[in-house]
Order: C-alpha cells, then sequence, then structure tokens
C-alpha cells in the first residue's frame, strides 16, 4: 500500500514546492532585461551652456541625452537610479530616481547638464566622454548598468550652426536649426561691454534716452551711434575660420564667433560679430535688438513700437577694403535691406530668418557670463579717446551721425495718406474681385492690417453700404458707427472677428476710407501700433 | 507630459485676420504609465490648403516636426488619417514614459500648465483647455486626459513651479499566466486525487 502511495504522494510534494516558489521574488531584475536606448546631442557649445543646463529654455530642445530605459523582466525594480558624469567637467550626477518599475514600464530620462560658469573660458575643442551608470535596489555590482558615448565640445567661440542629424536635413531652415543660440553670444551683462556702451552714451553721444523715450528716432540715433563708435575707432571688417565639422551623424559648419568684447579690443569683426556687437551695446542701453540672417550675411537692428529699423554694420569696411559708408549711409542699405528682407520672408522664404534677442531670451536662451577684465577696459578706454580726434557728435538735428527715419508714407494725388511701419508689407489692389480695395498693408505678424478703399459714391454712409455688399458676397458681415469722418467697427466670419477703425475723406472720384485693425484677441496687444496708424492718417 | 503643439503656419492675408484654430489632444494613460495620443483637428479652406503643403502630403515632416516639438519625450508608431472631404485629420502617436512613479511610490503626470482648469468628466478622464501664448491665442487646445481604470486616489497636486500635477496610485498589472504556480496546483490536484482514489478503493 504504501509503495503504491508513494507516488501520488510525491506529486503532491512536488506540486506545492512548484506553488511555493511561484511566490517568491526571487530575481531582482538583471541587466539582460534592461533595455536601454540613448539618444545624444553631438556637439555642446560652452557658450549656451544655461541652455543646455535649462530644461524649459525652447522646450527643452537642447539636453546632452535623453535615454529610454524599459524593464522588459517580470519583477517590479525598486528605486531604479540614473546618474551621470563627465570626467573633468560634472561629477557622478543623479538624474532621476524613480520608486519603482513595473514589469513593461518604460522611464525616459533626459539630461540637461549644468556646467561651471568657468566653461565659457574653454578656448580649445575637445572630445569628451559621458558616463551613464542605471542601479536599482537589490542589484549587484554585475547587475548595474554603464553606458557611454563621446561627443564633441566646441571651445566658448564656436558656433554650430545646426545639430539635426545630417540624414534628416531636408531644408534650409535644418541647415541653420540653432539660429537662436546666437543669442547666447549677446553679452549685454558683460562688464566690458557695459563700460564700452555707457562710454558710447556718455562721450560719443553725449546722452541718449530711447529706452525711455521710446521713440524710433531716439533709437535710430543710438544705432547710429554704435556704427559711428566703430567708424572712428577705425575698426575693420575681417573674416574668421568657419568650417564644416562632423561627427557620427551630424556635419555642420562651426563658426569662430569673437565675442563683442574681442570685437570691441581687436576693433575688428566679420558680419555675424558686428551684429552680435550691436546686438549687446543695444541690449545694455535697453532697447529691443534683432538680428537679421539672409543667406551669407548677417546685419543687426532693433525693435520698437512694432516696428524694424537696420543698419548695415559692415558699412566700416576699412581702409585696406576701401568704401567706408557715413552712418547715414549704412542706415541707408540697412533700411533697404530689411525693405528685401521682410518682401522675402513674407513670399515664405525660409532662408530669410531674424532673431529677436529679448524674445529668445525670454525663452530661456540667455548670454554666457563673461568676468571683468582690467586690460579689456583700458583697450576700451584707447578706443574712447580715438572718438575725441574726429568731429564730436552732435545733437539729433541735423548733421553726420543724424538720422532720418523715413516716414515711409503711402502717397498719392488724393488725400488720406499715412506712415507704413518698418517691416510692413503693402499689397496694391490684392483682391481683384473687388475694385473698391485700392491696397492693403499687412504687418510682420500677418494679423494686423490696413485697409485702404476707394469709393465712388458721395458720402461715407454710402461708402460702408458698398464695402458691406462686398464683404457679404465673402461670406463676411460687418457691424460699425460713423462719427463724423471717422468710422469704426467689426467685422465677423467664420474665422473670428475683426475690430478696426478708420478715417474718411471726399475725393474727387467719391470717398477714401483707411482703416487699421487686427482680429479682436489680437487687437488690445497691438493697439499701440493701431492707434499710431490711425493717429498718422490724415 | 508636455504640451503637444501640432505646428502650422497659417499665413492669411483675408480682410477677416486669422482664424482662431481649435485642436483636440486626447491622451489616454495605460497600466505602465505610456500614452497613445490622439490628436484632431478640423480647418477651413486656406488652413488646409496650406497644411496640405507643408504636413497633409509630406506625413514625414509632420513626425519630425512633432518629435522636435517635444524634444525630451520618445514618440513611436504616428499614424496619420486624413479626412479631405471635411478638411480634417486625427494624427495617433505613442509616448513612452509619460508617467512615472516618485520616490514616495507614487504616479506623477505633469500637466506643464499652470493653474489648469481642470474639468473631471468621468472618475479617470479630465479635460482642460489651453491657449498657447506663443502662438498669440491663435491654437486653442483642449485636453482630454484618460487616467489607466486602476489609478486610484487621484489628486490634483501643484508642483514647485505651480504647475497642475496628476498624482494616483496603481497596483503592478498582473504578470499575466504563471507557469509555474498552475503546473504546482495542477500536479498537486493530481497527486491528490490518485491518492484519495488509492485509499478509498483500499
Amino acid at each position: 500500500m504504501m509503495k503504491k502511495i508513494a507516488l501520488p504522494i510525491a506529486l503532491i510534494l512536488l506540486g506545492l514546492i512548484l506553488t511555493g516558489l511561484s511566490f517568491v521574488n526571487y530575481n531582482t531584475g538583471s541587466p539582460d532585461d534592461i533595455d536601454i536606448s540613448i539618444e545624444k546631442s553631438a556637439f555642446i557649445m560652452p557658450a549656451a551652456h544655461r541652455v543646455y543646463s535649462n530644461p524649459e529654455a525652447l522646450d527643452g530642445k537642447y539636453y546632452l541625452f535623453k535615454a529610454k530605459i524599459t524593464n522588459n523582466s517580470s519583477e517590479t525594480l525598486q528605486d531604479v537610479r540614473v546618474k551621470y558624469r563627465i570626467p573633468n567637467y560634472i561629477d557622478w550626477t543623479e538624474l532621476t530616481v524613480s520608486g519603482e518599475m513595473f514589469p513593461g514600464q518604460t522611464l525616459v530620462v533626459p539630461c540637461y547638464p549644468k556646467f561651471d560658469d568657468n566653461v565659457t573660458e574653454k578656448t580649445t575643442e575637445s572630445v569628451e566622454k559621458t558616463e551613464i551608470e542605471i542601479s536599482w535596489n537589490g542589484a549587484e555590482d554585475d547587475d548595474i548598468i554603464e553606458e557611454d558615448f563621446s561627443f564633441r565640445f566646441t571651445n566658448r567661440n564656436e558656433y554650430v550652426y545646426t545639430g539635426i542629424k545630417s540624414e534628416e536635413i531636408s531644408s534650409w531652415a535644418d541647415m541653420y536649426d540653432n539660429d537662436a543660440l546666437i543669442a547666447c553670444f549677446v553679452t549685454p551683462n558683460d562688464p566690458v561691454v557695459k563700460y564700452y556702451t555707457q562710454n558710447l552714451q556718455e562721450k560719443l553721444l553725449k546722452g541718449e534716452a530711447a529706452s525711455v523715450s521710446r521713440k524710433t528716432e531716439d533709437a535710430a540715433r543710438f544705432l547710429s551711434g554704435i556704427y559711428e563708435a566703430t567708424r572712428r575707432s577705425h575698426m575693420v571688417y575681417s573674416g574668421t575660420k568657419g568650417i564644416p565639422k562632423s561627427t557620427d551623424d551630424v556635419q555642420s559648419i562651426v563658426q569662430q564667433v569673437r565675442l563683442p568684447r574681442e570685437v570691441i579690443t581687436g576693433n575688428t569683426g566679420l558680419c555675424i560679430e558686428l551684429s552680435v556687437l550691436y546686438a549687446s551695446v543695444l541690449s545694455a542701453a535697453g532697447i529691443d535688438p534683432v538680428i537679421f540672417m539672409v543667406p551669407g550675411h548677417a546685419y543687426p537692428g532693433f525693435r520698437m513700437n512694432g516696428q524694424y529699423y537696420a543698419i548695415e554694420a559692415t558699412g566700416i569696411g576699412g581702409e585696406g577694403l576701401g568704401n567706408i559708408m557715413s552712418a547715414e549711409e549704412a542706415f541707408k542699405q540697412g533700411q533697404k535691406q530689411l525693405q528685401e528682407f521682410f518682401q522675402r520672408a513674407q513670399a515664405g522664404d525660409p532662408r530669410y530668418t531674424l532673431v529677436d534677442i529679448h524674445q529668445v531670451n525670454a525663452q530661456g536662451v540667455t548670454s554666457m557670463d563673461l568676468k571683468d577684465n582690467d586690460f579689456m577696459r583700458e583697450k576700451v578706454d584707447d578706443i574712447v579717446a580715438s572718438w575725441s580726434t574726429e568731429q564730436q557728435a552732435r545733437p539729433n538735428n541735423g548733421g553726420n551721425n543724424t538720422i532720418i527715419v523715413p516716414e515711409n508714407r503711402i502717397r498719392t494725388s488724393n488725400s488720406l495718406s499715412f506712415a507704413i511701419p518698418n517691416g510692413w508689407q503693402t499689397m496694391m489692389n490684392p483682391m481683384p474681385q473687388m475694385p473698391i480695395m485700392t491696397a492693403q498693408v499687412v504687418a510682420p505678424d500677418q494679423a494686423t492690417t490696413v485697409s485702404v478703399y476707394d469709393i465712388p459714391v458721395s458720402n461715407l454712409q454710402q461708402g460702408m453700404n458698398s464695402i458691406n455688399q462686398y464683404f457679404s458676397n465673402f461670406g463676411l458681415q460687418m457691424q460699425y458707427q460713423i462719427n463724423g469722418n471717422t468710422v469704426s467697427g467689426q467685422t465677423y466670419s467664420s474665422n473670428g472677428n475683426f475690430n478696426w477703425i478708420g478715417k474718411a475723406l471726399k475725393t474727387q472720384n467719391g470717398i477714401r476710407i483707411v482703416a487699421v485693425g487686427a482680429p479682436d484677441h489680437l487687437y488690445s496687444k497691438n493697439s499701440s501700433i493701431i492707434n499710431q496708424i490711425y493717429n498718422s492718417i490724415r | 507630459m508636455k504640451i503637444l503643439i501640432i505646428p502650422i503656419y497659417i499665413l492669411l492675408f483675408s480682410l477677416n485676420g486669422i482664424a482662431q484654430t481649435q485642436q483636440k489632444i486626447e491622451m489616454r494613460i495605460d497600466s505602465v504609465g505610456d500614452a497613445e495620443l490622439n490628436m484632431s483637428m478640423t480647418m477651413n479652406a486656406q488652413q488646409w490648403q496650406i497644411w496640405n503643403s507643408n504636413y497633409g502630403n509630406n506625413p514625414s515632416a509632420l513626425k519630425r516636426d512633432i518629435e522636435r516639438s517635444m524634444p525630451a519625450y520618445f514618440l513611436d508608431d504616428f499614424e496619420l488619417n486624413k479626412d479631405d472631404m471635411n478638411r480634417s485629420f486625427n494624427l495617433k502617436l505613442n509616448a513612452y514614459g509619460v508617467c512615472e512613479i516618485n520616490k514616495r511610490g507614487k504616479w506623477i503626470i505633469d500637466t506643464e500648465q499652470k493653474k489648469a482648469q481642470l474639468t473631471k468628466l468621468t472618475e479617470h478622464k479630465y479635460m482642460f483647455v489651453s491657449s498657447p501664448p506663443e502662438f498669440g491665442g491663435n491654437i486653442q487646445q483642449t485636453f482630454i486626459i484618460e487616467l489607466p481604470v486602476d489609478a486610484k486616489n487621484i489628486t490634483i497636486e501643484k508642483d514647485a513651479f505651480g504647475k497642475s500635477v496628476f498624482e494616483f496610485d496603481m497596483s503592478p498589472p498582473s504578470s499575466g499566466f504563471n507557469v509555474m504556480r498552475y503546473a504546482g496546483i495542477l500536479i498537486f490536484l493530481v497527486g491528490g486525487a490518485w491518492s484519495g482514489r488509492l485509499i478509498f478503493k483500499t
């Protein structure tokens, strides 16, 4: 009997053992069960170290690496830790601790490295290694996962045009994907640049208040003052190294950009370097600087009251190059280029882009830190002394450094013209289906619009009726109020409301109406420029 | 989870200015913290024409731009469905590791929104509306976040920056059929039945 029952009892025992073992957590995960995939940056620019350290900057676009870690084991891992280091630059730093990591769960860990401020003193390029370590509770030394990769760490002057993999580049914009990072080279807080700006304001311009008055004339005078300062110190145009470099995945032109302090003290600069110098000085003076990027060239300017102005900073040329422009000529040339810039940009040419320095600053692209330097201050003193050897700057009432801000009016033989802000695009007879619309002027934001109507009727009421009829053909409805020769109202459509104000005047052939407005959600924001245009209608 | 914005470049010169565009983004979180995203949008004729020339006829450009707009995430399984007749599209994709478990063992998901006006639709479904300032108020996004059915004790907290964060508890997903356990039980039952039969027989 015992012999017969031995086998079934053995089965019972085996069943109990197997069932019991199935509850024992003997597996704490092994490196083979953890999948890791890493995406890394090919280049790191010391000038942009504050951007790399900020997960909010440009929506977190600039990271050192991001790791995707998937737990493919059947066990929950406890306290999963991810840390990294860059030998000689950053010690072991914990990126994240995940309390638990379930079977099948993925952990995505982006790394925004915080370099020391003195990284901006790095003057040579190097190839550095990043080491990553992933561990969890109960992991033996053999289980800890170690990964590493190398990247190119440029010197502080190097500006890499793109970080996009060469196989993914499909457009001009891709090749210049790092445009916003040029703002890192704009250094208004550099003590040397501040000192130069103060001297410019005091000794050359004998006072300026553009940031307080917010008058474009004052800002244009300051812009020309920078040009005058560079011209008087005999600053010259000169090239620097810009060569293609590549890593495994990324190919890019890497341009040496002399910092504004180096341009001032070295008394020479390339177009992008001069643009960065102007932007730094403008920013230090409280004016919103803009750098206009066009194929093969860059030039500086500013934005004020919704309008853009520019100057051709390389007009200084140099005695060896000949053709040194006066400040007025450089400003005229800049304005001419600006007109072409907006025409091309509004036509959709992706090669024409601008970097609004304060706007990208607000997105986390901030300037590099630079320490004060007595030797450079002395150099600035020498440069300032050279300014006085030429004619002193005169007040803004005419003279060499006086810039006449172009009035840029739509002029017709009829009355009612108005000042078109710089950078706005004018289209004559934009809608053939609506012959009463003589012209339309559109702001760079593509929303704020001035419309000019010439209607062969005898009074404003009839004119508005006529416009209303045309509008109804386009599915638009209009509500307005007439008060003397002024009219204001709203245009409704399925796409939203458009608020506007305008003036009317009788002409030989009927009524001319000029109206300026914006979509209702933008009207308050743009009210300053709208009122400015409205007040200029006469 | 960062807010997803479908990049559309609208250049309208018409009298009625720029149309305000609506996007609907549904995010369904699964039991391991990954998210399935469904984005849909209907446009007017002009916007549809521009969108098609930029993305509609070149879905790989759409994929690339979305990946670039969410650089900190790993995205996968893109699927674009266009409805040309109604000028609308639906884009589906997966985002890995959207939710994670913090040091206190709580699952967390960040809305990236300060003072998000969250509306509770069901026990596990929440909605909020956003109008990203970088698009000048031209894009209105309606987000619907669906948390896993196993999520318990759902609370909405604020992080150090005042942004709304979902916190909840969730058990590990079932490890499925455990061969060792069920084989053990089966062998135990067979052994028990066999020995019982022998005992009763005698």
